[in-house]
């Protein structure tokens, strides 16, 4: 089978490869953009059970964010929490039910806190007594 | 200046966006068939409105006529409320809430859990939290845009989760009388219950 369909693959060095079309990459650097900080909006978070996963990276291409991340060198499933806003596509895809819904309030941590949405220097004076 | 009384009550976009403007309406026809001058709106920087984006609705009750009527935002309010408690994680709901404010939220859990979520600026200010199960009381939460931006609401006020918050709001703020809620309120049933069923816990 293989052999059928190598005339029609072309090997592409690493350093060629481009970032998967149609989708802005991540932000790499957590607060880059803070009025976009999406992490907020989350009501359930995607926790994923490692053992029932099998790498097939569904979720890495549904991710309309580009949150979902390899972690452990490309091992493990792991998730952007400050730019995830838990709309439950990773869930929705995943051919073995790894990726739970879990309500966020039930976690200490994960979600960046920010003073105020939208805050601008004019805008911060309105708040002050 | 007649003192006025302003609501801000924070929910999800899409999902609570009635509800959380039901809750300013309930409130301000309430006050309104008291004899108060009322005035309900939405948050326009929040829009355009996105599932599960965090929206801001405000209401303002006064015994005179409003004087700050044409101001778009509630930047001190009196009171708060929380259509759904996963807002309080990511955002500082009570910024610029004046002294002796109550916050109220629509959760499961008691409002001593919740009370992490305030910084302690605004914990110093709070007269008191309050935890209301509105979710259980009345799971309605309709999806009905026909109420926005001004428009003439063609669905009843009141229907779902929004009574139950604001009945809750009444019984902890006391702002207006609980016979003026249940007769504002479409869902009359709910809005009793979520006057009854809220939990307090006084901080000053």
């Amino acid at each position: 089978m293989k052999e059928r369909y190598k005339k029609y693959t072309v090997e592409i060095p690493e350093e060629m490869a481009l970032p998967f079309a149609g989708i802005v990459e991540a932000p790499k650097v957590n607060g880059e953009q803070p009025m976009m900080l999406t992490g907020g909006w989350r009501i359930y978070r995607p926790v994923v059970d490692h053992d029932k996963c099998v790498m097939c990276k569904s979720c890495v291409l549904a991710c309309p964010d580009a949150t979902v991340l390899l972690v452990d060198g490309g091992q493990k499933i792991g998730f952007n929490l400050d730019y995830c806003k838990g709309c439950g596509l990773c869930t929705w895809v995943c051919p073995v039910n790894a990726i739970d819904r879990v309500p966020e309030i039930d976690f200490e941590d994960g979600v960046p806190f920010q003073d105020a949405l939208f805050l601008l220097p004019h805008v911060e004076a309105l708040y002050a007594d | 200046m007649a003192k006025t009384t302003e609501v801000t009550v924070w929910a999800t976009g899409v999902v609570q966006d009635k509800e959380g403007r039901d809750v300013c309406l309930v409130l301000t026809e309430a006050a309104f068939n008291e004899g108060k001058f009322t005035q309900a709106f939405d948050n326009y920087v929040d829009l355009p409105d996105r599932i599960n984006v965090q929206v801001r609705k405000y209401a303002r009750i006064s015994d005179a006529e409003i004087e700050n009527k044409f101001e778009y935002e509630n930047h001190r309010p009196n009171i708060v409320g929380v259509c759904e408690a996963t807002i309080m994680k990511g955002i500082n709901v009570c910024k610029g809430l004046q002294d002796g404010g109550y916050l109220i939220i629509n959760s499961t859990k008691k409002p001593e859990d919740l009370l992490k979520y305030v910084p302690e600026k605004e914990k110093k200010r709070l007269k008191a939290i309050a935890c209301v199960d509105a979710l259980g009381i009345a799971p309605e939460q309709l999806i009905d845009y026909s109420g926005a931006e001004g428009a003439e609401d063609v669905s009843a006020i009141g229907l779902g989760l929004g009574s139950a918050m604001a009945g809750a709001i009444a019984a902890v703020s006391g702002i207006v009388k609980k016979e003026s809620v249940l007769g504002a309120a479409a869902n009359r049933t709910s809005a009793k219950r979520g006057y009854d069923e809220v939990k307090i816990k006084v901080l000053k």
